[in-house]
């Protein structure tokens, strides 16, 4: 269990070319919550996951964590985790060993884990292959795995349900679900509507660019 | 072995090995070119024994800087374009330290294989045998360097979809002193003369890039990633 976190910002903008995505965007998100961001493809969506992220750099405003900046705050990284469209796989590994990685790289090893989160977003039986051979879907799906090698706060998401299956989507809905009710945050983007899904109790909409 | 794994240094050195194993020919490419460039001079120049033992050594380190120079073009374009380096960015873990981890598994597997290889090129060129223990020492110490301050050009042109013409054209200039005492100590030796001095320069280049360049790279990846 971790104590409720939340993420805010203000006055953030993003500019490509001359072109202004979006300037003087706030947000807040709270533990239990998912913001939703939607817009027209261009709007600005993957940007904004990345300032979050912390890849890229708002040129204005701020973010904060807890009332703290984001900027170089190893407590912000070490609880928030980005889930890419690419997915952070490398080809010549197999699906556990990527796995292993990145849970190395929270300084924890515990295999029985790495089988467990597997055999959750089932795919286990693909564990010991290599991850050139895993299709689009399974890829997807050991790139959410990542979510649950260490305790992340805060899930970014970037067009999560894109390329996988309806049970594939039924179980990242359901990880989603139990990650908010443990207080988690998550924002993603989705450029379907969430109206229909399980997660449309816990959602709040953001919008960006021109409707 | 626990402590090890944890180890951001070690880490990241033990993952990249592991990846270049998987993939043998990025293990093979730069000694193989290192090889073709040294071995075409004997054909195209005279067959004079005297011409070939002076410019041997140089002809050497000219493949070495070559060689490390190819490799380095795909030293981060794997890590960019599956994902790896955005993660990488983000991590609490130093990117500094990874990087200097990454830099080091990459000079192994070239540099490294390279001057242990060049002793027996030496013999192609008839080098005597003196000569060839200060090259093989000079690329020893020479090569480190050569990966790690072509590294920052590699992050610097890692978005770029035809970075290697650029990286040639940031990082030779960098190399060039590097290359002066390399080679410069052969002819020293060859005059009977000390080479200490050059060892000791070479030693000092190696020092501040190790020391400097991980914070470069890192903060290269930082800027063209944004």
């Amino acid at each position: 269990m971790h104590s409720p976190d939340t993420l805010s910002a203000s006055g953030l903008s993003c500019t490509r070319g001359d072109n202004t995505l979006f300037a003087g965007l706030d947000l807040s998100v709270s533990d239990g919550e998912c913001l939703h961001v939607t817009g027209p493809n261009g709007s600005g969506k993957t940007s904004l996951l990345r300032i979050i992220a912390g890849i890229n750099v708002s040129e204005t405003g701020s973010l904060s964590w807890n009332t703290e900046n984001t900027a170089s705050n190893i407590k912000f990284y070490r609880s928030s985790a980005y889930i890419a469209h690419k997915d952070g796989l490398k080809n010549e590994l197999t699906a556990i060993e990527n796995l292993r990685y990145y849970q190395q790289l929270e300084g924890k090893v515990n295999e029985q884990r790495l089988d467990d989160t597997l055999a959750r977003l089932k795919i286990l039986q693909c564990a010991d292959l290599a991850t050139q051979q895993l299709s689009f879907g399974q890829r997807r799906r050991l790139a959410f795995a990542r979510l649950l090698v260490s305790e992340f706060s805060l899930w970014i998401l970037d067009e999560p349900f894109t390329g996988i299956d309806k049970a594939g989507r039924e179980v990242i809905e359901t990880l989603c679900i139990e990650h908010l009710d443990n207080h988690g945050l998550i924002v993603m983007t989705h450029h379907q509507s969430l109206t229909n899904s399980k997660l449309n109790q816990y959602r709040t909409e953001l919008r960006l660019g021109a409707a | 072995m626990n402590n090890l794994a944890n180890n951001t240094l070690s880490m990241y050195f033990l993952r990249e090995w592991q990846l270049m194993f998987r993939n043998t020919s990025s293990l093979i490419q730069p000694l193989t070119f290192f090889i073709i460039i040294a071995l075409l001079f004997p054909f195209s120049l005279p067959a004079e024994s005297a011409l070939l033992q002076r410019i041997g050594g140089g002809v050497i380190w000219v493949s070495a800087v070559l060689a490390t120079m190819l490799s380095l073009e795909s030293m981060f374009h794997s890590d960019y374009h599956d994902g790896t380096l955005e993660q990488m960015l983000i991590h609490p873990r130093s990117l500094p330290l990874a990087m200097l981890g990454k830099s080091l598994a990459q000079w192994s597997a070239t540099g490294l294989i390279l001057s242990l290889f060049s002793p027996i090129l030496c013999l192609t060129f008839n080098i005597p045998t003196e000569q060839i223990w200060v090259l093989f020492g000079g690329l020893l110490l020479g090569t480190p360097s050569l990966t790690l301050i072509g590294a920052i050009g590699a992050a610097l042109t890692v978005t770029l979809r035809r970075g290697g013409v650029l990286i040639a054209i940031v990082i030779l200039p960098l190399y060039i002193p590097i290359l002066i005492f390399g080679s410069g100590m052969l002819n020293q030796v060859a005059q009977g003369l000390e080479v200490t001095s050059q060892f000791y320069a070479l030693a000092a280049i190696l020092a501040l890039a190790i020391t400097l360049a991980p914070f470069a790279i890192a903060a290269a990846l930082k800027v063209t990633i944004n």
